[in-house]
This record gives structure tokens, sequence and C-alpha cells, in this order.
């Protein structure tokens, strides 16, 4: 259900809500925040969304008129919040000048840029900002785990032309991935016809495959 | 040319007039030539090739060529030299990643001759001046179909022509048909290479035509081949659930434009890719279903192949297979099952494939074990067909042996891959028929009562098959029972009786003749409705075992004996190595089978002479080449059998391709006629990269001001690029932006724009797959030790919605945001966590490389420009030299470990390889076999005991043994 804002009621509500400026009344972003409770607050962003992170809020729009506006909105955070993102709104069609300019004014002015294209998902963004404020990065550190099935089709497919059904026949034909590429580097005309034999497998994928296992990693050595 | 004045001292083997024709126009001038496939390019080009080449002192690159023209032209370069005995050619000299040294690249150049150099290698030795543009006598490139504006190739022009416009360049193709797609798409393509003249020569063009059917035309013998009722029952199923995709298609993306998409496409060549490229543009927008069903029609054509191509049992083993590879994966709860399993017409297939190898009676009760299993073993209508021919023609040769001409008496088997090479092979060698050597054959068989059969062929199939499938089973429950139990409610029919199985089976896996099949009898359904894959029971496998058991037993004897002697008459394997071949038998009494090869079918007839053709399946290139054969040899005679499947998805492909060709010469034909005058006034707007750059100088110093002092030393601004990323065309682009750039070997980043400034590039699917891998995170880190300003680019493709919402979970529930799982749901909560983590990381939208371009331009002013030699030295490890990447005075040259992207990026995917230890690994081991044949001590030091212990086991598990093993 939709927050009530400022309904912090009995405990405080600072560390769980994204504080809002009262800049941002009448942002349909707010009716967006959903999962999330917010209340409105007296700061120089127009979002706190942790004790180092805040928001500025940008239209696109808005910035083709107003092209100071921002500029005098940054200045005013001056060296505060170690995560300041720049959250852009892309709703006008011509958005490359703007987009260019951007890119730049982050690096100058460091703020960091995130675009997004509705207002559902700007809430989307503050709400994630908010509630990952002491999340772990394990997510995007690769440490998910994943099946044998799945790790064994990743790792066959990377040679071209060969698919998730040619994974499944290869495996199954030799059944491990060490008998698999044995036979390929077997060096004689066995090895290829036994390869070429695995179900739906033709003369390129067998050659792809080959040049892929016994490829030597750094030719140049 | 060389010295002497008189005619062209080399020794053409252009034997007919329009080839004579467009040589000459070759030899005068640059153009386009595209030509209809079968009427000899490859040949044309190595004359070409050749007459540069016997005169000698010149530098002539090869663009663009793959590896077997590499190989075919190669070995024609030789040919010609050995005939016309010229002293100056060199023939080809194929610069592939086996070259690597920069060294010994440069030395080659030095010597000239005529090269044929992997793109991406020619590009940066053109950029690092390793091969100096204004020596390069001329480009020949191939494949002109493939030269788009951001192509590696167009760049590659590009900077040819910037420095050399002396030099001839001249572009083949022998396919229209990407010429025809888009708005004036010819003057597009010639716009990209430079190139003003287009020489267009269809099958109709009058010299074309007045060559092949001027003198005696090749006899041409058309057999239409029925198909079996069940072969077109499953033909019109499987149309049946093409239809029901696209229905779903166009259900799922109302907003496009689907004229084009209906059945009768669907059976041209490329329909996939059709409907794929129209996804493109909102490829990021379309669901997850219809992704899926863009793929499941790949996966149906191909079925509309094997269905006439494969036979009944292989057709049924690549059901099987398509059908394990369609199960859900796990955790997800949508529907991940494909559409068209879900159809009537997808049991059909699925039924009448098994019946057309084996048929049971079914009864009352599910478990009822009286009823019984009867191969049936339905054969290829061709087979037979084939032994007809190739009977008539033994008697053809009895009983008329001399004609006179200069072919040999060798029947040639064409067909359309090595797959149908072997198949029809061990037909022929089981068939029971006549070995052709007629006098041995009235000795020893009564062809009354040896009709040709495949029985032996398709029982000893049905026995492999069977053993395969319980094998399988087994594979499948390994691979896939994590994820069936993850389904939260599905229970598999098979896990238990699986499980049971793995207990009780006999010591020698792949000989588990009696171990047990499945329960289950017919095809049965999931409870959401999906066909479930039929397994038979334990003991009706074994009836039908012992019962092709038994008849394999005397069949097999029979067939042993027939075996020796058709080894001496028959069946050549296109595998083995011809050479041997040719000595071990003689020319006359053979019959080669042979695939499909494009231009390199010409060298086989030349080669063979064969005296009849047999097309087993139909090519309408291979025709001409016939033709063109026929009439290049007056005193040789061929007749042509030409079989195809009447009603047949085969016919109608054959045909439409044949039209599709007509239509698109036919449209350039019109649209150079139209183009003249846009060229000419096109030609002088060659832009000089000079002016050009100075352009750019000026609107930067009316902007940046104090960058006056740098910039007017007259240094143009620079790049320095990883050498990987000349896959993308961002450094193209870059290049036309007049930014110099540095082609190195990065450690660390792909772009540097200047001593601060680093920036990963990722495509959004990059973004994605390398938030999940942890590589983004980990070039993140490695940035922010060496570079005060790392950014991340993503960058949109061109033609593709720039947007990453619908990647969004809006479902605002409050799932969706719990920090317990960060990062689980969609790309937003992941870049959240990136600049969580990262807070200075900068992000650069970009939607598309051109706008990249443009905002690298802008990033760079006011800063210092690049050092290519840190840049390269950065991240690498202390001892490691900089030497690879680095070649003094020459600026940076790549070293070879670069191009084997593919190896190591398998490497990559092993569970266990870190980007940390990845490095540790390639020092120490040679390619993946190696790794892949370590044991845990040996790895154990490199990368520290689990890793070693993740890797050994990923790369050993055996999905045949059972879970205990």
């Amino acid at each position: 259900g939709a927050a009530v804002p400022g309904g912090g009621g009995s405990r405080s509500s600072v560390g769980s809500s994204i504080l809002v400026s009262p800049r941002q009344k009448g942002n349909p972003v707010l009716a967006s925040i959903k999962s999330t409770p917010w209340e409105y607050s007296d700061i120089p962003s127009d979002y706190v969304l942790g004790s180092t992170t805040c928001a500025l809020f940008l239209s696109l729009k808005y910035h083709r008129l107003h092209p100071e506006y921002i500029y005098t909105r940054i200045r005013a955070l001056q060296n505060r919040y170690l995560l300041r993102v720049l959250l852009t709104l892309v709703d006008i069609p011509n958005h490359e000048e703007p987009l260019r300019e951007l890119s730049k004014t982050g690096l100058v002015n460091n703020v960091t840029v995130i675009l997004c294209w509705s207002a559902q998902e700007a809430a989307r963004y503050l709400e994630l900002y908010k509630s990952y404020e002491h999340a772990s990065a394990s997510a995007i550190r690769g440490q998910q785990k994943r099946t044998y099935a799945e790790q064994m089709v990743e790792f066959v497919t990377v040679p071209r032309s060969v698919n998730k059904t040619d994974a499944i026949a290869l495996v199954s034909t030799f059944g491990s991935l060490r008998e698999a590429i044995n036979v390929a580097t077997d060096g004689t005309t066995n090895g290829e016809e036994r390869l070429g034999q695995v179900q739906g497998w033709g003369e390129k994928k067998v050659r792809n495959w080959r040049r892929a296992v016994e490829g030597a990693f750094r030719v140049g050595k | 040319m060389s010295a002497s004045s008189a005619p062209q001292p080399v020794k053409l083997s252009l034997p007919l007039v329009y080839q004579q024709k467009l040589f000459e126009e070759l030899r005068k001038e640059d153009e386009l030539v595209i030509l209809a496939r079968g009427l000899g390019l490859v040949r044309l080009i190595t004359n070409l090739l050749h007459s540069y080449d016997a005169a000698g002192n010149n530098l002539i690159v090869l663009v663009n060529a793959e590896d077997r023209e590499n190989a075919w032209i190669g070995e024609a370069l030789a040919e010609h030299t050995a005939i016309s005995m010229s002293p100056k050619a060199r023939g080809l000299t194929v610069v592939n990643t086996d070259f690597t040294s920069v060294g010994t690249r440069e030395k080659m150049y030095a010597q000239g001759g005529i090269f044929s150099i992997t793109s991406r290698i020619l590009v940066v030795d053109l950029l690092t001046n390793l091969l100096n543009p204004e020596t390069i006598t001329g480009i020949i490139v191939l494949h002109a179909d493939r030269i788009v504006a951001t192509s590696l190739e167009a760049f590659i022009l590009r900077i040819y022509r910037q420095k050399n416009k002396a030099g001839f360049l001249k572009a083949f193709s022998d396919n229209p048909d990407p010429f025809t797609v888009g708005f004036s798409p010819l003057a597009t393509m010639m716009r990209n290479m430079f190139l003003r003249k287009a020489s267009l020569w269809p099958r109709f063009h009058v010299q074309v035509a007045q060559s092949l059917e001027g003198k005696k035309k090749a006899e041409v013998i058309e057999l239409e081949v029925p198909m079996t009722d069940p072969m077109r029952e499953i033909q019109t199923a499987i149309m049946e659930c093409v239809e029901l995709s696209i229905h779903e298609l166009k259900k799922e993306n109302t907003g496009l434009e689907m004229e084009d998409w209906n059945l009768d496409s669907a059976l041209t060549r490329n329909f996939d890719l059709m409907v794929r490229r129209q996804l493109e543009p909102n490829w990021h927008r379309v669901s997850w279903k219809t992704k899926q069903i863009a793929g499941d029609l790949t996966v149906l054509r191909g079925m509309l192949q094997s269905i006439l191509a494969l036979d009944a049992v292989s057709f049924l083993q690549q059901l099987d297979t398509i059908h394990a590879a369609h199960k859900p994966a796990p955790g997800t709860t949508r529907q991940t099952e494909s559409p068209w399993l879900f159809s009537d017409a997808a049991q059909t297939i699925f039924e009448t494939a098994r019946q057309r190898v084996y048929s049971s009676k079914q009864k009352a009760g599910p478990n009822s074990t009286i009823e019984s299993l009867k191969p049936v073993l339905e054969e290829q209508p061709k087979w037979a067909v084939l032994a007809d021919v190739l009977e008539e023609l033994d008697r053809d040769l009895y009983f008329e042996p001399a004609v006179r001409d200069d072919s040999n008496g060798t029947i040639l088997i064409m067909c359309a891959d090595t797959d149908t090479c072997r198949q029809l092979r061990d037909y022929l060698q089981t068939m029971h028929i006549r070995p052709r050597t007629a006098k041995k054959v009235e000795e020893v068989y009564d062809p009354e009562e040896d009709k040709p059969s495949g029985a032996f062929l398709m029982r000893r199939k049905l026995r492999n098959y069977l053993n395969w499938k319980r094998e399988f089973a087994q594979v499948n429950n390994v691979l896939f029972s994590e994820n069936q139990k993850a389904l939260s409610g599905a229970v598999d029919p098979r896990l238990p009786q699986a499980r049971g199985r793995g207990g009780g089976a006999p010591a020698n896996k792949r000989r588990r003749v009696r171990g047990g099949g499945g329960i289950g009898s017919n095809p049965s359904r999931h409870e959401n409705g999906s066909i479930i894959q039929h397994f038979e029971k334990p003991n009706e496998v074994a009836d039908l075992m012992s019962e092709i058991q038994i008849t394999e037993d005397d069949a097999g004897g029979q067939a042993a004996e027939e075996l020796i002697t058709f080894t001496t008459t028959t069946a050549a394997d296109p595998l083995e190595d011809m050479d041997d071949y040719y000595q071990l038998y003689d020319m006359q009494d053979l019959v080669v089978i042979h695939a499909y090869e494009g231009d390199q079918d010409e060298h086989v007839l030349e080669e063979v002479k064969p005296k009849y053709i047999i097309m087993y399946e139909p090519d309408a290139s291979f025709i001409r080449r016939v033709e063109v054969y026929r009439s290049s040899h007056n005193d040789r005679n061929v007749r042509v059998y030409f079989l195809y499947y009447g009603g047949s998805v085969e016919e109608q492909r054959y045909l439409s391709s044949v039209r599709r060709e007509k239509d698109a010469f036919t449209k350039l034909i019109k649209e150079r006629a139209s183009m003249s005058i846009v060229m000419t006034t096109d030609s002088h707007v060659e832009d000089d990269p000079e002016s050009a750059f100075l352009r750019t100088i000026n609107t930067r110093i009316a902007g940046g001001g104090k960058l006056k002092a740098t910039k007017a030393t007259a240094q143009p601004p620079r790049v320095v690029v990883d050498v990987r990323e000349f896959r993308s065309s961002l450094p193209s682009l870059l290049h036309a932006r007049s930014m110099v750039i540095v082609p190195c070997m990065l450690t660390v980043g792909d772009y540097i724009l200047s001593r601060n400034i680093c920036v990963e590039r990722k495509s959004v699917s990059d973004l994605i797959s390398s938030f999940k891998d942890g590589r983004l995170y980990a070039q993140c880190e490695t940035m922010f030790l060496h570079y005060k300003n790392p950014m991340l680019l993503i960058e949109f493709d061109q033609n593709k919605s720039f947007t990453l919402e619908p990647f969004a979970d809006l479902s605002g529930s409050l799932r969706s945001v719990n920090p317990e799982n960060a990062g689980a749901n969609d790309v937003q909560s992941k870049i959240v966590l990136l600049t969580l983590a990262f807070p200075k990381l900068r992000i650069i939208w970009s939607s598309s490389p051109y706008e990249t371009a443009e905002i690298f331009e802008r990033l760079k002013t006011l800063e210092e420009e690049p050092d290519p030699i840190a840049a390269v030295r950065a991240g690498l490890g202390e001892g490691e030299s900089p030497e690879d990447g680095v070649n003094e005075g020459k600026g940076v040259g790549i070293n070879g470990g670069t191009f084997n992207m593919e190896a190591q990026e398998m490497l990559g995917k092993v569970p266990g390889v870190t980007p940390k230890n990845i490095r540790n690994i390639m020092a120490e081991a040679e390619n993946v076999r190696e790794v892949a044949n370590m044991e845990v001590e040996e790895l154990g030091r490199l990368v520290g005991r689990e890793a070693a212990g993740k890797i050994v086991e990923f790369f050993k598990k055996d999905v045949l043994e059972d879970h205990s093993g």
C-alpha cells in the first residue's frame, strides 16, 4: 500500500524512510514510491537516500527550458554526500545534446548520472537506493550459485554457432567435458569424426570447438 | 606490370567469354562486382590475383576472406604459378593469429606479395603504420555484401583511401540479397567502399547466358520423389507449429510491421533471422516469451530440414535432444516451455516420428506388460531412388560403355552436408545392392531376390539409438533433476525410477542393454500441459532389442562379406584424404560422395571429371557450376540426376532461392540505372582529414578557451583503445571524428581518453552478463587502482530503443526491494549496488556508438592526452613486461594472446576461475585442454585448493555416471 507522507509514528522514521525536499511536491515520482516510507524534510538535495547518499531529480523537459537550474542545485550541495545521484528523467525525444552535456557535468561536478524513462522507474531507483543502503554487493560480484547444467551450457556455448541443444548433446555423448575436450583434440580424423557424429554437430561447429579448446591462450608468448 | 611490353606473360584459366570480359574490366578499373552464385567467383579472383602476382613488386591485400577461401585461393595461386612458370610470383601469405610477432609481420610486409590479413590485425597494423597504407598496391575485398558503414572493413578502406588515392580497390560479392535491403542500399554500400562503379552479372546476363547455353547443354533429369505419409504428416505438423509460433509472436508484438510474417516466408532460408532483425530495435522491450518464440522458430526450421535429411531414427534422436534442451530452467516460475510444445501438432510430431521407428500395440492398462514393440524402421524414400539410379547407370555403363570423351566413368553424388554424406555412404555400403562392376554381379547375385534396402543400416541405428536413449535418460536426470525439484508441485514421473536404475545397473554403463527404460508409455503430458518425453518400459525395450538383435546377426554376416567387396568399388569418405584415395582406386569405377561446399565444388568437378552427377539435394548454384563446367569443356559429357521431395519444404526453398536471386538482381539493375548522377556529385565530397581536423579544433577553441596552448602544437586528440574493442564500431567512429586511435593491449579499461579518464564500455547485454559473473565489479576495482576518473559507458545500439525501463521490476512489491537478496532482480537493482559500491564511478549513457564518439570528444576537452605506454602498463603485475603490448617506435602492437578471446572467455566461464586467478592459469597452461586435464594438486598451486577443486570437478563431472560416482 502507499506510504503515508510523514507517517513515522512512534519510532524515529529518519533511519528507514526517504527524506524528500518540499520542492518535490507534485512530482508524480512521489506517488510511485510504494514500498518504502518517505517524509518531507528540509534538505539541500531533492532526496536523501542514506547517510552518505543523496539524489537530485531532473526532467530533461525542464532542463531544456531552464538549463542553469541544475547547476545551481549541484552547487548548493557543496561537497556533502559521498554518492550524489543525478536522477534524470528522459522525457523528450531529442535527448542527445542534453545527455552529452550531462556526461561532462557528471565528471566535472562529481555527480553520478542515472537515467530513467518513467516516474515508476525513478521511484524504483529511489526505493532501491534507500533499501540497499547497507546491502551487500555480493550479487554483483559473481557469487551467485548456479547449477552444473547452466554452467556447462555457458561454457560449451562460448564458441560461435554452438547452441544449448548442442551442448547437451555433447556431454550426453561423451559423459564429461574433459572427455569431450580430449576427443576434440585427439589430433586424428577419428576424433573429428566422433565429434561430427554428435547429434547436430556439423563440420563448422566441430572446427570452432576444436579451435576454442586447443587454441593457445597467448599465442605470442 | 613487369618490364616486358608483350601481352601478359601469365596464363589464365578463364575459358568462358563472360569470364574474360569481366577480367578485362577488372584489370582496367576499380569496381564492385556482384556475380551470381555458381558462376566462378573464386576462379575469377585467383586469376586476377595471379596476374598481379606474376608481375611482381606488389603489395596486395585481400580483405574479408574466410579460412577456407584462403586455402582455395592459396592453392589455386600456387597452381597458376607452376603452370605459367612466372619467376616473380610468390603466392598467397595468410596473416592470421598464427603470425603474431610484430617484427615478423613488418618484415613480411616489406617484402611484398599477396597477403590475406584478418581484419582485426590489418586495422591495427594500418593504424600503427606497421603496414603503411601508402605502400599498398591494391586491396581486394571479398564478401562485399557484409561491408556496412560501421564494419571493420569499411574502417580499413577509409584508412587506406585517406592515405592512398592511387592504389586499386576492387570488391566482390556473390550474394545480391543484402544489397537490396533498405534505402538506396547499393549506393550506400558503394560509398562505404569508396567505389563508383558496380558491375552486375546475374545468370540472365546476356553474355553469361550465351556462354552457358550456346554449346551443348548438360543433360538434366529431374526426379521427384514422393515423401512417405508419416513424413508428410510430420512436415505438416511442424508447419502448424511454425504458424502457431508466428501467431503468438504477432499477438505479443502488436505494434510491429508483420505483413511478411507468414508461413510462406517462414520456409525461405532466413526467416528466423528476418524476424529477429525486425524485433531487434525493440529487443530490450520484447517480452521474454517473444524471445523464446524467436528461438523456437530457429529450432522448428531446423526440424523442417532434418525431417528430410535425417533418417527416421536419427530424427527421433534429434527430437529427444531438442525436447530435453527446452526444459524449464531452475527456479523460474513463469511458463518457460515453448508454446508449440503445448500444441496437438507437437504431439503429432513426436508420436509420428516414433511410429516411423517402432510401433506398439497399446492395450488397456498402463501397467500391462503384454504389449509389444515392433521395429518399423521407415526408410528415406530417396534411398531407393538413389539405388535405382545407380542401377540404371550400371546398365548404362555396361551396355554402351564407349562414349569417347574426356570424363571418367565416375559417378558423383552431391548432398547438403557431411552428415548426409556419411548417411549415404553407410547406406550404399549396406544396401545389398550388387556392386557396380557388372561382371561380378551376374555371378554373385540375382537381382530379383536382393533388392536394395536400408534395413541393415536402420537396424543398426535403432540399436544404437536404444542404447543412447538409455544413457540419455540418465544424463537428462543428472542435468535437470535439480530443475525438476525446484519446480514446485511438478512431479517428474521418471525420477524414482531413474534412481532405482542407478542402483541396479550393470557395471559397464555402455552395455546396459537390459538395465531398464522408463515408466510412462504413450506421450502423456506434464501437469502444466506440455508434452513429457516418452520412455519405453524396460521389458518392451528388451523385446525390441532382442528382435533387432537376432535379425541383426544374420544380416550382419552377410553385410560383413559385402563390405569387403564394396571398399574396392564404391563409397569414398569425403573426410578421407583425397590424395590417398586417388592412388588407391581407379577413377573409372568410383562413386564419390561429396557435400556442397560453395566455390570448392568447381574444383571437385574438375578433379573428378564425373560422367554422371546425382544431386541428392537441390542446390541452385551447383547446377550453374555444372553448366560452367560443361561449357568450359567441349569434350566432356555430363548427365545430371536431380532428386527432390515433391511438395516438400526442400522444393519450395529451392524455387524461392532462385526467384529471390533473380528479383534481387533486377532491383539492383534498376537502382544502378538511376544512380549515376548521385554518385558523380558525391565523389567530390571526399573528406579531407586535415580540413576536418581543423574544423573540429576551431569549434573546440571557440568553446574551450584555454585549450589553445596544447592544441596549437598540432597534436591531434588521441584515444588509447584496447585491441579487443575493434570488434565494435566505436573505434571506427572515433577515427571518423579525426581522433588518433592508438591500439594497445590494455589490461585495465577499454578506452583511455586522458591521463585520468578510463572508460569501460558495456552494451546492454554485456552489462547484464558482466553483472552476473562479477566481471564488472572486478573491472571497476582495477580501474580505481589506476585512474582518477573511471567511467562506465552504457551504450545502446543505434537501432534499438534507448531505455532500460523494460528491465525494471515495477511490481512495487516489498519483496522486490528486500535488501536480503539485493541485486537478485532487475538491472536497476544491480546498477544501484554498483554505484553504492563505487560512489565515484561516473556513468555515461549513450544511445548509440555515434553518440559515444561525440561524448568522448567532449569529455576529452581540457584534459591531458593519454600516455599509451602508461595505459599498457596499468594493471600489469611486477615482472610482467609490457613489451607484449608496446612496440618501440611503432607505437603499440598487438600480442597474439589477444586474439584468442574465445579460449579466454571459455576459461572465464569455468566455476572456480575468477578474474583474478585467470592470469595465473593462463601463464601456466597452454590452452583449455590442458586446464581440463589438470588435477587438483597441479591447479591448486596456481589458484588455491578450493578453486582448483571446483575447476576439476566441473571438467570431470560425468553425466553418464550415477550421482554417487
